[in-house]
């Protein structure tokens, strides 16, 4: 299982095309630092090919205050969680 | 590229070329088997034939690719140019103890190789 | 079959997505691969999206003076990287083929992508 980080808004690069297309069935995408705006619920559409398997990083979240205008489905991790995502994946990939 | 900072200068008969603090050349353009001869005096080695064909190598294997090679695509471009006898890390060690691919772009007048082992 | 996963423990794959100019990104990233490469590891390069322009034919210096990238990709065999492979559906988007590339290539599919990141130890990405 592959860690994809994505630090872009879907609404300003089309980077996390990218990285849609290049997920396995079991990789998991966080977004962070600007990707965390694709956790609105007007956005997460672009991930629905992952769903379940997007995280977005709370501190991130919390600095743009949107720490409570997540969409449910999203998974919402702090740096420890972060931590812990990355130990359980066999390598982590960023998109930026 | 080459340094810009001029350390010292290397004294020729009619001429004295700028190096920077490891002795390679600030411009490439002063190159001249010359120079290689000075620049290997210095340091109390002898240039055989069997140097200046590797000299000749790295020359034109910077012509080719306008970067210095590192150890592994030197060994490479030697065994191609000169032969499998002499395509190995063992010969390149031989003539330019210490770090082949540093000391022969050095002595070839071309900058220092961007990760030499 | 244990050398098989001693071999691949050893690969990195470095995706360039930048074409030649507009950034470093494309130069960052074939460095980082000469080094790798420069220290024992097995490299393969991964053009993907804008990254399949690096490879066009017929490109130089950039209109400032900049240094072209041709040289370096041509150099990319005397570091033992071979396997280049390309995001077949980004040379499609772009109208172009193999045959318009400088060095020879293997096409990769979308469906390729996700088990060539899997199978490499470490992807760097640029």
């Amino acid at each position: 299982m592959i860690l994809h980080t994505l630090n872009r808004s879907p609404t300003e690069s089309r980077v996390y095309r990218q990285a849609l297309a290049a997920m396995g069935p079991d990789d998991r995408l966080l977004l962070i630092e600007d990707g965390v705006q694709g956790a609105l619920p007007s956005l997460v559409r672009h991930f629905g090919d992952v769903s379940g398997r997007v995280f977005a990083l709370r501190e991130d979240l919390e600095a743009r205050g949107l720490a409570g205008r997540c969409d449910a489905t999203v998974l919402v991790v702090d740096a420890d969680g972060f931590v812990t995502l990355t130990e359980e994946a066999d390598k982590t990939v960023s998109w930026f | 590229m080459a340094s810009a900072e001029i350390y010292r200068y290397l004294e020729l008969q009619e001429r004295q070329v700028p190096l920077d603090p490891e002795g390679f050349l600030i411009h490439l353009d002063d190159w001249s088997p010359e120079v290689a001869e000075a620049l290997a005096a210095e340091e109390a080695r002898t240039l055989t034939e069997e140097h200046w064909e590797v000299i000749e190598v790295l020359r034109d294997f910077y012509a080719r690719y306008e970067a210095s090679p590192a150890m592994r695509p030197l060994v490479k471009a030697v065994g191609q140019a000169l032969g499998p006898e002499k395509g190995k890390s063992l010969h390149l060690m031989r003539l330019f103890p210490d770090s082949p691919a540093k000391v022969g772009a050095r002595l070839a007048g071309l900058p220092k190789p961007a990760n030499c082992l | 079959m244990q050398d098989d996963t001693t071999k691949a423990s050893s690969q990195v794959l470095v995706i360039l997505r930048h074409g030649p100019h507009g950034s470093s990104w494309l130069r960052e990233g074939l460095d980082a691969a000469l080094v790798a490469a420069a220290f024992g590891r097995e490299v393969t390069l991964l053009f993907y999206g804008e990254g399949v322009t690096a490879l066009v034919e017929g490109q130089g210096a950039g209109p400032l003076g900049q240094k072209g990238t041709q040289p370096t990709l041509e150099m990319l065999a005397m570091y033992d990287i071979e396997t280049l492979l390309v995001d077949q559906q980004a040379l499609d988007e772009r109208g172009l083929a193999a045959s318009d590339l400088l060095l020879p290539v293997t096409p990769l599919a979308p469906s390729q992508l996700a088990a060539t990141l899997a199978e490499h130890e470490l992807v760097l990405n640029f």
